[in-house]
C-alpha cells in the first residue's frame, strides 16, 4: 500500500465531535455548528458567555462564531479527564470551571475598574485591544484572579483551537490537514 | 484484596517500564505492569492538536514551586505507553563527555559508568525498535557504533533551508536519528510524513511502546492491568526487601500485589512520591534514602527557538515532528564558556509545523492577537520553519520532589517540585538565542525572531540518581537501589546529568542494561 492510498485508508476513521445538549437530547456536534444552533450553555452563565465570546473574539478574530464558548462551556462540564482544553496540559486544577471563572470574573471586574463600570464586552474594538495588551503585559491595575498573562495564554490558545487547530481552520490558511486518524470534518 | 504473588511488578507501562516488562517476561518471569491511565490503542491517536491532550495526565497534580517551575504535563503520560506514546522520538545519544562532568570539569556530577558500558545497548535499541539515521556520519562526534537499521528519514524544504545559515556559522549537521521507520520495519510501516507524531502515530511507524517494548512483552505474556494507581511500595519488616506494592483499581478499591521483584518506572517525580510515601520504621526518611538525595537532583532541559519566514513554499505542515538534522558541534561542555555559559547545547533544524498547540505556529508569535495574529497565520503558514538549541542543566541538589500536605483522592501526599535554574543555565540559554539569531540570519530568511518566554523546562530527570555507594546515590548503574536489593528505579530519574540530548533513548538503553543484569542476576536479587 503506498503512502496516498494509506492515508485515504486511515482517514476512514471519522471520530472526534462533541456531545451537546439540544432540545434535551445529546447531540454530537462540532462547536461551530452548536454556536449556530443555539446550544444552550451548561454551565457558564449568560454574563461570564457574553465575556468569554468577547475576549475570543479580540483575541481570535472567527472565535464567536467558530464556538468559543460553546467548546469551553462543553468542556468543563464534563469529567476533567476527558478534557480537551490547554488548561489540561498547563497544570491548572481542576474542575476547570473554577478556572474559568475566576479569569472571566478577573478580565470583567478589571474592565469595570478601569473604564467607568463597563464589562469588557461593552467597550469598543480600540477599548479592548489596549486592554488585552495590557493583560498580556500584566500591566492591568487592580487585577484580582489567575494571572493576567497567562489568563491571556490560555484563552487566546483555546480561541486558537477553535479558529486554527480545527480542519477548517487549515483549510482558512491554505494548508493540507493530513490527518492519520480525522476528527470529524470541521475538525 | 491480595493478588497472587507474581515474579515480577512494574508500576508504570512507559517507555522504561515497557522494556523491563518485555525482557523479564521473556525470560520467562511472571510479570504484571501496573498503570493508573487508560489502556490506549493506536486507534485512539487522533490526528488532533486538541485529541492529543488526552493521552496526557489530569491526575491530582505536583504542585511547582521556585523561579522556574517544572512545567510537566504537556511532556508527561498517562496511559499504556506513558510519555511515549507522543513524544517527538529524536533520538541522539548522550555523548562520552556527559559521564565524567565532576571529574572533569569540577561541575555537577559522575555517572559510574561510563559511554563504553552504555554504547552497546544503544546499538541494540536501534534494532529492537527502528532507528533511521546516519550511524556513520555522527561519528565525527562520538565512537563507532554500528550503523542503523534503515536509511535517514525524508527531508523537506523546512528543513533543507537551515543548511546555509548552519554552514555560514560553521556548525555541521548530520542527518538526525529518529525513532521512526523511514522504511517498512519489522512489520511496521514506513513513516508518511503527516507531522502528527506528537499526539501519537497510529499507523505504528514511530517507536512507540505500543508496538514495540510493550507489544513483545505482552506477546511473552506480561500482564497489563490499567486504571491501576500503585499508592505504596510494600516493604518486610526487615526493611531488607520490598515484597510487593499497594495500589488501587479501576473501582478504587485497594489492592495488593506481591512480588519477588519491584520496579518503579513511573516517572521522574513520581518514583520519588512513591518511595517517600514508603516510608516505615527501618525507613523513616523513604526507602532507600541513606543519602538523603531521594527526590534530590532534578535536572530539565531548556530550548532556546529561533523561528524565520522565508520567501519559499516550505511545505512546513509536512515531515515528523522530530528534527530533520541535528549538530554536536555545541557540545563541548564550554562550547559557550566565552559568554559566561556551562553545560553542552544539542542543534535540531526543521520539523514539521502545526498551527495550534503549545509547540504550534500560533504560538511562535504569543504576543500577537487580532488581526495582526490573523496576518501573522496568513504569513507563515507556507513559509515558517525553526530551529531549537537544547541546553543542559548542572543538577543542583536544592531542585527537588518532596511530599505536599494536601493528598490525592487515596490519601497519598501530592509532589512537591520545586526547580530554579543557576546562572549557567540562564547563560547558556541566552548564548544560545544569540547563535540562533546569527544562523537564521546568515540563512536567508526574510524574518527571523528569537522565541523568548519564560525559560521552559523539558525532559525531567534525576531524582533518583545513581552512583557507587548509598552515601551518594540513591541505586548504581543498573537501577538497582543501594539499600533494598529487591526494588529497581527505571527511567530518566536515575541519570545523575541530564547532557542536552532528547532522553528517551537513553531511557531505553539503559533500562535495557538494567533490565538484562537483573535477568541474568535473578537468583542473586529476588527473595
Amino acid at each position: 500500500m503506498d503512502s496516498i492510498e494509506r492515508r485515504v485508508f486511515i482517514r476512514g476513521a471519522m471520530i472526534g465531535v462533541l456531545a451537546f445538549s439540544l432540545d434535551g437530547v445529546e447531540t454530537l456536534l462540532t462547536p461551530r455548528q452548536a454556536y449556530a444552533l443555539g446550544v444552550p450553555l451548561r454551565t457558564l452563565q449568560p454574563e461570564e458567555a457574553k465575556t468569554l465570546e468577547a475576549v475570543g473574539e479580540a483575541l481570535v478574530p472567527g472565535a464567536r462564531p467558530a464556538g468559543l464558548v460553546q467548546f469551553i462551556d462543553q468542556q468543563i462540564s464534563i469529567p476533567p479527564e476527558e478534557a480537551l482544553l490547554e488548561a489540561r496540559i498547563m497544570n491548572v486544577r481542576p474542575p476547570f470551571a473554577n478556572f474559568y471563572r475566576a479569569a472571566i470574573g478577573a478580565i470583567d471586574r478589571a474592565s469595570k475598574a478601569n473604564n467607568g463600570g463597563r464589562g469588557f464586552a461593552e467597550l469598543d474594538a480600540a477599548e479592548q485591544h489596549t486592554f488585552i495588551d495590557n493583560m498580556r503585559q500584566n500591566k492591568i491595575d487592580g487585577w484580582q484572579g489567575p494571572g493576567a498573562p497567562f489568563v491571556y495564554f490560555l484563552l487566546r490558545t483555546d480561541a486558537v483551537d477553535v479558529v486554527y487547530g480545527t480542519m477548517d481552520g487549515y483549510a482558512s490558511l491554505g494548508v493540507p490537514y493530513m490527518p492519520h486518524i480525522a476528527p470529524t470534518r470541521s475538525w | 484484596m491480595a493478588n497472587e504473588k507474581v515474579d515480577v511488578v512494574i508500576v508504570g507501562a512507559g517507555a522504561s517500564g515497557s522494556v523491563y516488562a518485555s525482557v523479564l517476561a521473556k525470560a520467562g518471569k511472571k510479570v504484571v505492569l501496573l498503570e493508573t491511565g487508560p489502556d490506549w490503542q493506536l486507534g485512539d491517536l487522533i490526528s488532533s492538536d486538541f485529541w492529543g491532550r488526552r493521552i496526557k495526565p489530569v491526575g491530582p497534580p505536583f504542585l511547582l514551586e521556585g523561579k522556574n517551575p517544572f512545567g510537566y504535563v504537556y511532556q508527561a503520560g498517562w496511559g499504556v505507553g506513558g510519555a511515549a506514546l507522543h513524544y517527538f522520538a529524536n533520538f541522539p545519544r548522550l555523548l562520552p563527555n556527559d559521564f565524567k562532568v565532576k571529574s572533569e570539569h569540577g561541575k555537577g556530577l559522575d555517572w559510574p559508568i561510563d559511554y563504553a558500558d552504555l554504547a552497546p545497548y544503544y546499538d541494540k535499541v536501534a534494532h529492537d525498535v527502528g532507528v533511521s539515521g546516519d550511524a556513520k556520519a555522527e561519528e565525527i562526534w562520538r565512537p563507532a557504533g554500528e550503523p542503523y537499521p534503515m536509511p535517514p528519514m525524508k527531508t523537506f524544504p523546512g528543513g533543507d533551508v537551515w543548511k546555509k545559515g548552519f554552514e555560514a556559522t560553521g556548525i555541521r549537521l548530520v542527518p538526525a536519528a529518529l525513532g521512526v521507520n523511514s522504511t517498512d520495519y519489522k512489520g511496521r510501516p514506513a513513516c508518511i510524513y503527516d507531522g502528527w507524531c506528537h499526539v501519537g502515530c497510529p499507523i505504528g511507524a514511530l517507536a512507540n511502546p505500543l508496538v514495540t517494548y510493550l507489544a513483545a512483552a505482552k506477546k511473552a505474556g506480561a500482564e497489563v492491568r490499567t486504571q491501576a494507581t500503585v499508592t505504596r511500595v510494600l516493604t518486610a519488616a526487615s526493611g531488607q526487601k520490598a515484597t510487593g506494592v499497594e495500589y488501587y483499581d479501576a473501582k478504587k478499591e485497594k489492592q495488593v500485589q506481591e512480588a519477588s521483584i519491584v520496579v518503579l518506572a513511573a516517572w521522574s517525580a513520581q518514583n520519588p512520591r512513591l518511595m517517600l510515601n514508603s516510608a516505615s520504621d527501618k525507613h523513616s526518611n523513604g526507602l532507600a534514602n541513606a543519602s538523603g538525595l531521594l527526590g534530590k537532583y532534578l535536572t530539565a532541559h531548556f530550548s532556546s527557538g529561533t523561528s524565520a519566514i522565508f520567501d519559499e513554499d516550505l511545505q512546513p505542515y509536512m515531515g515528523t515532528i522530530g528534527a530533520q538534522y541535528f549538530s554536536y558541534d555545541r557540545y563541548d561542555k564550554n562550547a559557550h564558556k566565552a559568554k559566561g555559559a556551562f553545560g553542552s547545547t544539542f542543534l535540531v533544524a526543521g520539523w514539521a509545523q502545526k498551527y495550534s498547540g503549545l509547540g504550534g505556529v500560533a504560538n511562535a508569535r504569543s504576543d500577537l492577537f487580532g488581526a495582526e495574529l490573523a496576518a501573522f497565520m496568513k504569513r507563515a503558514a507556507r513559509g515558517y520553519t525553526r530551529i531549537g538549541a537544547f541546553g543542559e542543566e548542572m543538577p543542583n541538589i536544592d531542585n527537588r520532589v518532596e511530599l505536599a500536605g494536601d493528598k490525592d483522592e487515596f490519601g497519598t501526599p501530592l509532589g512537591k517540585i520545586t526547580h530554579s535554574y543557576n546562572e549557567d543555565a540562564i547563560a547558556l540559554f541566552n548564548a544560545n538565542f544569540e547563535e540562533g539569531l546569527t544562523i537564521a540570519k546568515a540563512s536567508g530568511a526574510k524574518e527571523v525572531w528569537s522565541n523568548r518566554g519564560a525559560m521552559p523546562t523539558i525532559h525531567l530527570m534525576g531524582g533518583t540518581i545513581m552512583g557507587n555507594s548509598a552515601a551518594d546515590s540513591v541505586t548504581n548503574s543498573y537501577g538497582q537501589t543501594h539499600e533494598i536489593p529487591n526494588l529497581w528505579i527505571a527511567g530518566p530519574g536515575i541519570f545523575p546529568t541530564s547532557g542536552a540530548s532528547n532522553p528517551t533513548y537513553t531511557i531505553f538503553a539503559l533500562s535495557l542494561r538494567g533490565a538484562e543484569h537483573l535477568a541474568e542476576n535473578w537468583g542473586t536479587v529476588s527473595d
